[in-house]
């Protein structure tokens, strides 16, 4: 039975250290920061493109060429723009 | 043909040609490599609970860390009501990463450089993810295109944004991944093209950045198996605690 306890006892200490290493090391947050760099460059490519191909469906539905696409190319940078300051306002705010 | 950079991201045939209903549905090797790692996550996560210690052996102490990421990492993000989706996620995250790490053996195949994979499985968690909104909070979820505080002249135009920045989840969730893994190991296979063609003189330029890119390119296999994970978790997040 002393031999659980001590092992115990053991287990707390090493919890104790593994929480002030985890605080010391930010090598989480470098890697979740890298992960959202890679996740603000696509998703302004990404709205772009939704929006171009929103643009030539419709111009195709309602015979429309080329107004439509046009306009939903501007309105899927905005939506790009707006994004990616959204997601940069939450990054902030976590910080 | 093996120096060029794009062959190894050929599919081809293993086996017999198997066609039913005129759709091709022979066993390729993209088969053969999904169906290795999710053959490796069996194995590893049966491995790792056949024996439960205190103190957890090899294999044990790898499926609980991988356990314990994705559990932190879903309550971080889509707080306890997200917890019934957790096998999902975790085998989301296990198959992207195996697919990947997988890749990263010489002569192996990356299933996940295919974006007809990747454009797959963004496309079920998009068709996921909306079903679960409207389950929840019925016609309710609509308002998620309807953000509050915004002056009624300018709300069409903040609806039709909102709308294309919903509709393009999937495709940047799956480009993200596909343009990754593509472009990492067509890079390698230039570098060690490189590597051939300037001989033992002027070869160890290149096969030093080969090094230096295999190592960049496990980071990223195993990063874009997180951001995945993680993007899913926040599009959950957005399913399940609708604040607009």
């Amino acid at each position: 039975m002393s031999n659980l306890n001590d092992f115990k006892t053991r287990l707390k200490i090493a919890k104790k250290k593994l929480e002030n290493s985890s605080k010391d090391t930010d090598s989480s947050r470098n890697s979740s920061s890298m992960g959202s760099a890679f996740k603000l460059s696509t998703d302004l490519v990404a709205h772009v493109a939704v929006g171009t191909i929103i643009g030539f469906i419709l111009d195709s539905w309602f015979d429309t060429k080329p107004w439509l696409i046009i306009i939903f190319f501007f309105l899927g940078s905005i939506a790009g723009i707006l994004n990616v300051i959204k997601t940069a306002k939450k990054m902030q705010e976590k910080e | 043909m093996a120096t060029n950079p794009m062959h190894q991201f050929q599919v081809y045939r293993i086996g017999p040609e198997i066609n039913i209903a005129d759709i091709d549905l022979s066993f390729t090797n993209a088969s053969l490599f999904m169906l290795l790692s999710a053959v490796a996550i069996c194995g590893l996560l049966f491995l790792g609970t056949k024996e439960k210690k205190i103190i957890p052996g090899k294999f044990q102490l790898i499926s609980e860390i991988f356990y314990n990421f994705i559990a932190k990492m879903i309550s971080d993000t889509a707080g306890s009501k997200a917890k019934p989706y957790f096998p999902f996620i975790f085998s989301l995250f296990m198959f992207v990463l195996f697919c990947n790490m997988l890749g990263m053996l010489p002569y192996a195949f990356t299933v996940t450089s295919h974006i007809i994979i990747t454009l797959l499985l963004a496309i079920f968690i998009f068709v996921a993810v909306t079903v679960i909104g409207f389950l929840k909070h019925g016609f309710g979820y609509l308002k998620l295109f309807v953000p509050s505080g915004v002056p009624a002249v300018l709300l069409p135009l903040i609806t039709v944004i909102e709308i294309i920045s919903y509709l393009s989840r999937p495709v940047s969730l799956s480009v993200r991944l596909f343009a990754n893994m593509m472009a990492g190991h067509t890079m390698l296979k230039v570098f060690g093209g490189f590597v051939i063609s300037l001989g033992v003189l002027g070869g160890w330029l290149p096969l030093s950045f080969s090094v230096a890119l295999t190592g960049l390119e496990i980071l990223v296999a195993f990063l874009q198996a997180y951001v995945f994970a993680i993007l899913t978790c926040i599009y959950l997040n957005d399913a399940l605690n609708l604040h607009h």
